[in-house]
């Protein structure tokens, strides 16, 4: 009998040892975790808010976004337009020093801005209108552009600065989207944390960067950054103290993290509209069938036919915002004059259907079922919801990694996306999503669905060269209205912003989902 | 014997070669690798460009042996979904799952062989009864649905023990172990537990039916006569003649141990090779699916060798027949 | 006492029948097993909705507590709805039917291939023999669940994303039926090289029977004793695997779920309260999983012929 209590004893030792021990996690040591991991460290590899808000920690740009939104400072003390709208003028900080100690300078932006505009690079959109880049002294740089920007500077709030002798030495002269090189795995910025280990798809560990040029907020000694893509998961490890902070905190146990003592929930909306696209630009659909699409009643009909009102009370929680347009409300340029969303009418819809002779039509809907809140849930209930309304969808769901390429490659016939501007400013949805698709013009690359009007092509670079804001609203106005009566896209809702973390943390949340790592106090 | 061992070495060998082959196809013949690695910017000469790279202008021969000779090397190509090598990833997250495999292991045999010892000698009692009613249970119940309630019970409702990944790991260089840490102690236990209960109840099952059959045996009944003590009976003699059986079914359980890791690591989030695979699958990334069939194979076909030779070894009759039978 | 004079009495007299009667917990699984397979082959009928059929959904129905009536519509349902508004009741009815269909589907491909080719490696023997058993032995070395996940992904690959939910039953089927065909195999194979070497089989082939023939009318008949014990064991075994592969997204989708997806689903809010979205299908299907293997247990030991 002994022996056989010692085997229990052996078998449970290591757990009742384990269990009643209860560690303490250093003060400053910060645990945080995500749904899904950065895929690369190298900041022109990937344009996608996944890497940019995790290298936002590592890397720096000429300017930078502060809490409230509003362009700041970083590389670039300070910057102005040249004459005649010929460029901007970037006058860069002196005494900055990347992670390995090399200095910086406007070498390493001329490299940078090189590295990023080129064919293998995802941003080379940013600097479309960018004709040159000039250095006049070792601590200024010449934006020039093809015509006055005046957003130029918003726009390249997320263009990362690289150390050019770094890259060079280390075979990362350009980025390499495809089998990854050594940029990949390995960072060396200017900013406030450095990258300390890397392990893709496991875990990332950051350390304060001692020679960091600005002034720290945080007291932060070691930040863990671990994926887990399992929703129930990681509302577990975030309540039972194993993380700091989880974000997306899921949706649906909003209620009980708030009833939670010890975990502070913090909410807020993403600047990220959620819409639905459709193939507009070919005449059969993927199966063969007649395109239906190409038909403005039936687009209209979709537009009636789903409940945006359920969707963000069920599936939402009620912390989404129904929205009209592309752009959300509190971004620059939005239209207020077309600020309705056209109404849910079931009876409507079949009626439209029923004339455009599409009623019972087929086609695929896809969505990715990883990117988005609640995104293959959003598009199960579209699915039941269109049928309803005399159609026949069939439903595609994919993880986020194989669905843009298949979306760019296959041409689904209604998609799910979702769109954040990085200049908060109703252009650049035009200028991605409804521009016609020019691949030498950078234009309406993510314009998977080929819309096309000319009127709105002819606006687009108007808007961009307007300098007087009212005379820019009124065309702003006047493509939003003809994205509505034309109803090219879907707009369903402005995706809710949540966080969660421990109640002794304190931290800023900012509107484009970008967690920064140096407003982060434990207590 | 030599001849015996050589002939299951080429056996091997076959059993490996064959693999080899439909992990080649499954590349050649799922999804185009062009497809999924170039984006939307690709022109004529990237894809003729990968095209050489990856060797596919060859014949279908020579694209198997060149596979065959980088597998040897660890080289099994690209993973599609994480664009890394898949011999890197698969050595970065395999010391995961043997540690979790071996942790489970050790709880399956100890608690095994001991609730199987105390319900043969403790036959008819109640608490007997009440293990062998559970074992039943553990043994219909899917793994998965084990881990759940394990996570339900200890993570979320009593707060104990944490439900998903390794905790703090502690790089040795070549290998990242859990045990150093609390946390990392920790995390093993509820998922050894999920991964370790089928083995437990078989092998519980079968110690409890080989004893009670030893027990009945005629050389116990004398033992008893000689007047030696119950506990020298039911240890010495009746365990011994038991274990053998057990070792030999332990051994066998390796694939089902890899099997169950998967459904175990999928629940617990256990970042192991068992993940990797099943996001492999989910994604259809053909590299990490080849790579981890061949790799399956070649550990059960090595366990397989072992345990044959060794039985082949040890059992006397065995070896005494073929002994006799080469006269 | 008069012999009983009904079919079922007769049988509940027999040898075996006598033993199923005196084991209380193998009648209770009988019980559970007959309601559970009835409720699935019902279902059309006795279900309150057709969860497959999108057009019948209200998303305002979604997540109401079971017998609460929802907040909203008004409506209340036994067992409570999920995510989309589907009615929990109903979801586990056809769920269940998916998992049997596909449980016993699997099994009767499994047994169709392995039965065949058992019969042609006892009866031809020869090379034809070693052939097939290598490839058994190759599929042997790896588990079972294991290689239906590879065929799943195979054939995952093979079909374009537009089809892939409507195929995925199939798939399923497929894979978990490749994977199991190897018992069936061996039993036969043994069964038939005992009957090949039979007199009476010597006689066909004088007559000049074809090697077909004997094989269907005198071989088969006599191999398939045992033939029925693993296939009840196969379908316990199918059908934990089918669930096991939906649980992990690699098995029946959302949109026709089974048991598995279902409980995958219902995972991702157990721990924000609305528990019944994995409490009932986990309830149903612990209960079809017990239920199948003590019936398969009963079975092996009732036909044990060392245990008479």
């Amino acid at each position: 009998m002994r022996l056989i209590a010692a085997l229990f004893a052996a078998a449970l030792a290591p757990g009742l040892v384990a269990a009643s021990f209860a560690a303490p996690v250093e003060a400053a040591e910060f645990r945080w975790a995500a749904t899904a991991d950065a895929a690369t460290l190298d900041p022109h590899a990937q344009n996608t808010a996944t890497v940019l808000g995790f290298l936002n920690n590592v890397y720096e740009g000429l300017v930078r976004r502060g809490r409230d939104m509003a362009l700041e400072s970083a590389l670039a003390e300070r910057w102005e337009a040249l004459e005649g709208g010929a460029g901007w003028r970037f006058h860069l900080r002196k005494g900055v020093t990347f992670h390995d100690g090399a200095a910086f300078d406007a070498e390493d932006v001329l490299f940078s801005h090189a590295r990023a505009a080129s064919k293998q690079s995802d941003v080379a959109s940013w600097f479309a209108q960018v004709r040159a880049v000039e250095a006049p002294d070792p601590y200024t740089v010449d934006f020039l552009t093809t015509a006055p920007s005046p957003i130029f500077p918003d726009s390249i709030a997320n263009f990362m600065i690289m150390d050019k002798g770094w890259a060079e030495a280390n075979g990362a002269a350009l980025p390499d989207r495809e089998t990854g090189n050594f940029a990949t795995l390995n960072a060396n910025g200017t900013g406030a944390f450095r990258v300390t280990l890397r392990e893709p798809g496991l875990q990332t560990v950051l350390e304060p960067f001692d020679k960091w040029w600005g002034t720290p907020e945080h007291n932060i000694t070691r930040a863990i950054h671990k994926p887990i893509k399992n929703p129930a998961t990681a509302l577990a490890s975030l309540i039972s103290g194993a993380v700091d902070f989880i974000e997306p905190a899921p949706i649906q146990d909003i209620e009980r993290l708030r009833a939670t003592d010890g975990v502070q929930v913090i909410e807020g909306v993403e600047a990220r509209t959620i819409f639905f696209g459709f193939r507009q630009n070919r005449e059969r659909l993927l199966d063969g069938g007649a395109n239906i699409f190409k038909d403005v009643r039936v687009r209209e009909a979709v537009n009636h036919a789903i409940n945006v009102e359920a969707i963000v009370t069920v599936i939402l929680r009620g912390a989404a915002q129904p929205v009209s347009q592309l752009i959300d409300p509190a971004s620059r340029g939005y239209s207020h004059a077309r600020a309705a969303r056209p109404a849910f009418d079931l009876d409507k819809a079949k009626a439209l259907i029923a004339e455009a002779g599409a009623s019972g039509a087929a086609f695929t809907l896809a969505c990715p079922n990883d990117r988005y809140i609640a995104d293959a849930a959003v598009c199960q209930a579209v699915v039941g919801m269109l049928a309803q309304a005399g159609l026949a969808p069939r439903l595609v769901t994919l993880p986020a990694a194989q669905y843009f390429a298949a979306l760019r490659e296959r041409q689904f016939d209604m998609y799910l996306l979702g769109w954040s501007a990085d200049t908060f400013d109703a252009e650049h949805p035009i200028r991605f999503l409804a521009a016609t698709p020019d691949a030498e013009k950078k234009l309406g690359s993510w314009n998977f669905g080929g819309f096309s009007n000319d009127r709105v092509d002819a606006l687009l670079p108007l808007i961009q060269t307007e300098l007087d804001e009212a005379a820019r609203q009124a065309m702003l106005d006047e493509v939003a209205a003809i994205l509505q009566d034309e109803a090219a896209y879907v707009p369903l809702y402005v995706q809710p912003l949540l966080w969660a973390a421990r109640a002794n943390i304190a931290l800023s949340q900012r509107a484009d989902n970008f967690f920064i790592l140096r407003w982060v106090t434990v207590n | 014997m030599l001849a015996f061992i050589l002939r299951r070495l080429a056996q091997s060998a076959l059993v490996l070669l064959a693999v080899g082959l439909i992990a080649f196809a499954m590349f050649r013949f799922v999804g185009d690798p062009i497809d999924a690695m170039l984006g939307q910017e690709r022109t004529v000469e990237d894809i003729a460009r990968l095209r050489a790279a990856l060797g596919l202008d060859r014949s279908f021969v020579e694209q198997y042996l060149r596979f065959l000779g980088g597998a040897l090397q660890g080289e099994f190509g690209v993973s599609w979904r994480l664009g890394r090598p898949v011999g890197r990833l698969l050595a970065e997250r395999a010391p995961a799952t043997l540690e979790l495999a071996l942790v489970s292991g050790v709880l399956a045999v100890g608690l095994g062989i001991g609730l199987g010892v105390y319900t043969a000698l403790r036959r008819g009692g109640w608490l007997a009864g009440a293990i062998m009613t559970g074992s039943l249970i553990g043994v219909s119940l899917p793994t998965f649905l084990i881990g759940i309630l394990l996570i339900w019970v200890f993570s979320v409702e009593l707060g104990w023990l944490p439900s998903f990944g390794r905790g703090e790991t502690v790089d040795l260089g070549f290998w990242t172990t859990g045990f150093l840490t609390v946390s990392g102690l920790k995390a093993l236990i509820l998922p050894s537990i999920t991964l370790g209960l089928y083995q437990m109840t078989l092998i519980m099952r079968l110690v409890r039916a080989e004893m009670l059959e030893v027990l009945r045996a005629d050389y116990i009944r004398f033992a008893r006569a000689r007047g030696l003590r119950e506990r020298s009976i039911h240890f010495r003699h009746a365990l011994k003649n038991t274990l053998a059986p057990v070792i030999t079914v332990t051994g066998l359980q390796i694939g089902a141990i890899v099997a169950f890791a998967i459904i175990t690591e999928t629940v617990f989030q256990w970042p192991g090779v068992g993940l990797l695979f099943i996001n492999a699958v989910q994604a259809v990334d053909i590299p990490v699916m080849a790579a981890y069939l061949m790799l399956i194979a070649a550990l059960f076909v090595a366990i397989n060798l072992i345990v044959d030779i060794l039985y082949v070894m040890i059992d006397p009759r065995l070896r005494a027949d073929r002994a006799g039978a080469a006269r | 006492m008069r012999p009983p004079r009904t079919i079922l009495g007769r049988a509940l007299d027999g040898d075996l029948g006598r033993s199923f009667r005196r084991s209380p917990p193998t009648v209770l699984a009988a019980a559970v097993a007959l309601a559970l397979i009835l409720g699935a082959a019902l279902a059309p009928l006795i279900a309150p909705a057709d969860p497959h059929d999108p057009a019948s959904l209200n998303l305002m129905n979604g997540f109401t507590p079971p017998m609460t009536p929802n907040a909203f519509t008004g409506e209340a349902f036994w067992l409570g709805t999920d995510d989309q508004g589907r009615d929990m009741a109903s979801a586990i009815l056809y769920g269940l039917r998916i998992s049997l269909f596909v449980g016993v589907a699997a099994v009767a491909l499994a047994m169709l291939i392995g039965v065949t080719l058992g019969l042609i490696a006892g009866y031809v023997g020869g090379w034809v023999d070693g052939v097939i058993m290598r490839v058994a032995d190759i599929q042997l070395t790896f588990p079972a669940i294991l290689v239906a996940m590879l065929i799943f992904g195979v054939a995952k690959g093979l079909t374009p994303p537009e089809s892939r939910d409507q195929m995925a039953i199939w798939v399923l089927i497929l894979s978990i039926g490749l994977s199991d065909w190897v018992q069936f195999a061996r039993t036969v194979r043994a069964s038939a090289m005992v009957e090949a070497q039979k007199d009476y089989v010597a006689a066909a082939r004088l007559i000049g029977r074809s090697g077909a023939a004997i094989m269907l009318r005198h071989v088969a008949p006599n191999a398939l004793g045992p033939v029925l014990v693993i296939a009840t064991i196969s379908l316990a075994l199918a059908i934990i695997a089918e669930a096991t592969l939906s649980f992990l997204g690699v098995g029946a989708p959302p949109t026709s779920p089974s048991l598995g997806t279902l409980i995958r689903i219902g995972q991702g809010y157990l721990f924000s309260g609305e528990w019944w979205i994995l409490f009932f299908p986990a309830l149903t299907l612990l209960a079809l999983a017990l239920a199948v293997n003590l019936l398969g247990d009963w079975l092996r030991d009732a036909l044990n012929p060392r245990l008479r």
